[in-house]
């Protein structure tokens, strides 16, 4: 089998601050094929977002980062900066979180992507400015050759993150990284943006990492789904597995805190109990096991390794759930 | 369908027009640029055009000494009359002008450029940069600004250029601090992280993502600088220091004009009427265009 588009081994990404080393990533391994997604899922704090910037090599002077990330049989961590930028485009891009923010609001529209198409792709202005309108249209903006000429103010939420998207589509990436690209969005057009990166993704065959918090996004968008708890990946499936063999209390926990419609009316919400843990001085043993209702005293003295358990189901957990566990 | 798309995703409403029209007149209304606006750059647009053209005005030389005609008032054949040595008047203003405006130009262009590249970089890289542009800053700022202009009117004479450099140099630490500052602000938000994962090099992301977003409060700084610009350089002529004669300056005329105050009191106080409403009417467009620029960033125009 020829080897996978995105490998990422023993991925470590720690911070240095003042109250010590932060360990956001903590030894993260997995691997992508071409066309694949990828949802990964997990709280605030448990470090999707930083795996990303880890994975993009975008990291801030303070990070300390340890392991491979191999994109297409090149190793992106022993690459030099100036490499890693002509790789970031047309190879890997990302769709971040905030599209208020993660615009140019100088700049016009179609001047931003323009300027990945020149650097990029060599294309004149002219020829860039056509390719955006281009872009605009594919990405479903309406009045694409009027908007290719505006500021992002002029544009709603929903439309700036259709132009992030199509920056980060215009020069074809094996790679799409989406981080939470519909958390700073209206729920009418969470669904529209999904849908939109769905398509693209089939159509232009890329692979995508979906970063969310969010269960039900990634359920139907996802081919597979890891699950993410301070800083590791504590259990991976196919999507359909995950939501029926659900192995991990913590993926658990965090499907029965989504509300259900078959639910009777005023049913208590389940949350989980206590706090993502301190990633500075993580628990001894299972990062979960202060949160977690089955942990015994093997849980909390040593941590349990990321196992396979047949069909490309992995699960670090002493005391995995039963299927009926989790009906 | 077709026909109503267009009009909504324009933005424009179908109703109200009235109310929506009225609304724009009002604020047109308020925003408006008055004739405090309008004369002083008026002012200003004759005084420029005297400098940049006083060769094809017909003037007498500026430094023509004239023994019959000395200390004259206003008089037909010397408008703005003439001074102790019977030169003219108006010829020396004008001719005075280019020195005065030239250094109001060039001294804050050459102290926010600089001050704009040291501010930049301290703002972006931060770490070590960033300390070692400081510490130079707090250096400079300890060194008291009139010991550096007399330094570098003694080293290199009064040349027009030296003057305008060692004025620009003094206005360095305060456009480096406001460039540092603005680009603090801005090298953390989203879209420089967005255009270095698009693959931009450091000095696109300067040039291009930070450089346009911190521009308008050293566009500002600048117009503000232009009238004290002038104001110092009237100052340095005025002790000498600056361009040296017979070439003419305000500072310079002044100067001169001094000892006959009690006869012919128009020989100083011309000039400075001419240096006052210049530089106030630098301050006033100075304030118009600051407010306007300050409306444009919000999205008010």
């Amino acid at each position: 089998m020829s080897e996978p588009l995105l490998t990422v081994e023993d991925q470590r990404t720690a911070f240095a601050t003042g109250r010590g080393l932060v360990r956001a990533v903590d030894g993260v391994s997995f691997t992508l094929e071409r066309g694949r997604t990828l949802g990964v899922v997990g709280e605030s704090g448990s470090g999707k977002s930083v795996l990303s910037r880890s994975i993009m090599r975008l990291l801030p002077p303070n990070a300390r980062s340890s392991g491979a990330v191999r994109l297409g049989g090149r190793d992106l961590t022993a690459m030099s900066e100036k490499a890693l930028r002509a790789l970031r485009g047309p190879e890997i891009s990302i769709v971040f979180q905030d599209p208020m923010t993660s615009l140019n609001p100088v700049m016009t529209i179609g001047a931003q992507i323009g300027e990945v198409l020149t650097r990029h792709l060599g294309m004149s202005r002219k020829a860039a400015k056509a390719r955006s309108v281009e872009l605009l249209a594919s990405v479903g903006l309406p009045q694409p050759d009027v908007r290719v000429d505006q500021h992002p103010h002029q544009l709603s939420g929903g439309m700036r993150q259709r132009v992030a998207i199509a920056i980060a589509i215009a020069c074809e990436p094996a790679l799409l990284i989406a981080d939470e690209p519909t958390t700073a969005l209206d729920v009418t057009v969470q669904a529209e943006i999904l849908d939109l990166l769905a398509r693209q993704q089939a159509e232009r065959n890329m692979a995508m990492i979906l970063i969310t918090h969010d269960m039900g996004v990634v359920a139907g968008r996802c081919d597979d789904v890891a699950v993410m708890y301070a800083g590791r990946i504590v259990e991976q499936a196919s999507t359909e597995d995950l939501f029926r063999d659900t192995r991990m209390p913590y993926t658990s926990a965090l499907l029965a805190s989504i509300p259900r419609l078959d639910d009777p009316p005023h049913r208590k919400l389940e949350a989980i109990p206590g706090r993502p843990p301190d990633l500075i001085h993580p628990p001894a043993g299972c990062a979960f096991s202060p949160r977690c209702r089955y942990a015994d005293d093997l849980c909390r003295a040593q941590p349990p390794a990321l196992e396979e358990a047949g069909r490309g189901h992995r699960f670090a957990c002493w005391r995995p759930m039963a299927m009926e566990a989790a009906e | 369908m077709a026909d109503i798309t267009p009009d909504r995703l324009d933005g424009s409403s179908a109703g109200a027009p009235d109310d929506n029209a009225d609304a724009i007149a009002s604020h047109n209304r308020k925003n408006r640029l008055g004739l405090g606006f309008w004369i002083p750059l008026a002012w200003l647009a004759v005084v420029v055009a005297a400098a940049v053209f006083a060769d094809f005005l017909g003037l007498f030389p500026a430094d023509e000494i004239d023994w019959m005609h000395i200390n004259e008032g206003p008089n037909d054949a010397h408008i703005l009359g003439t001074d102790h040595l019977g030169r003219d008047m108006l010829s020396r203003i004008i001719y005075g002008a280019r020195v005065s405006l030239t250094v109001g130009f060039a001294a804050p262009l050459i102290g926010v450029g600089l001050g704009l590249v040291l501010g930049i970089l301290a703002g972006y890289y931060k770490g070590w940069i960033d300390e070692v542009i400081g510490i130079a800053i707090d250096t400079w700022l300890a060194i008291p600004g009139l010991v550096i202009l007399l330094l570098f009117s003694v080293v290199f004479g009064g040349s027009l250029g030296m003057v305008c450099l060692s004025l620009g140099l003094l206005f360095i630490p305060t456009a480096a601090r406001i460039t540092r500052a603005a680009t603090l602000n801005h090298s953390n938000r989203e879209f420089v992280l967005a255009a270095r994962a698009m693959g931009a090099s450091d000095f696109r992301i300067l040039t291009v993502e930070v450089l346009p977003n911190i521009i308008w409060p050293l566009i500002a700084f600048v117009l503000i600088d232009i009238p004290i610009a002038i104001v110092i350089e009237g100052a340095l002529s005025f002790l000498g220091l600056s361009v040296k004669a017979p070439t003419p300056s305000w500072g310079g005329v002044i100067a001169e004009g001094r000892e006959h105050l009690e006869g012919s009191p128009h020989i100083s106080l011309i000039p400075t009427a001419v240096m006052f409403m210049t530089v106030l009417s630098f301050n006033l467009v100075g304030d118009a265009i600051r407010k306007r620029l300050a409306d444009v960033r919000d999205g008010a125009i």
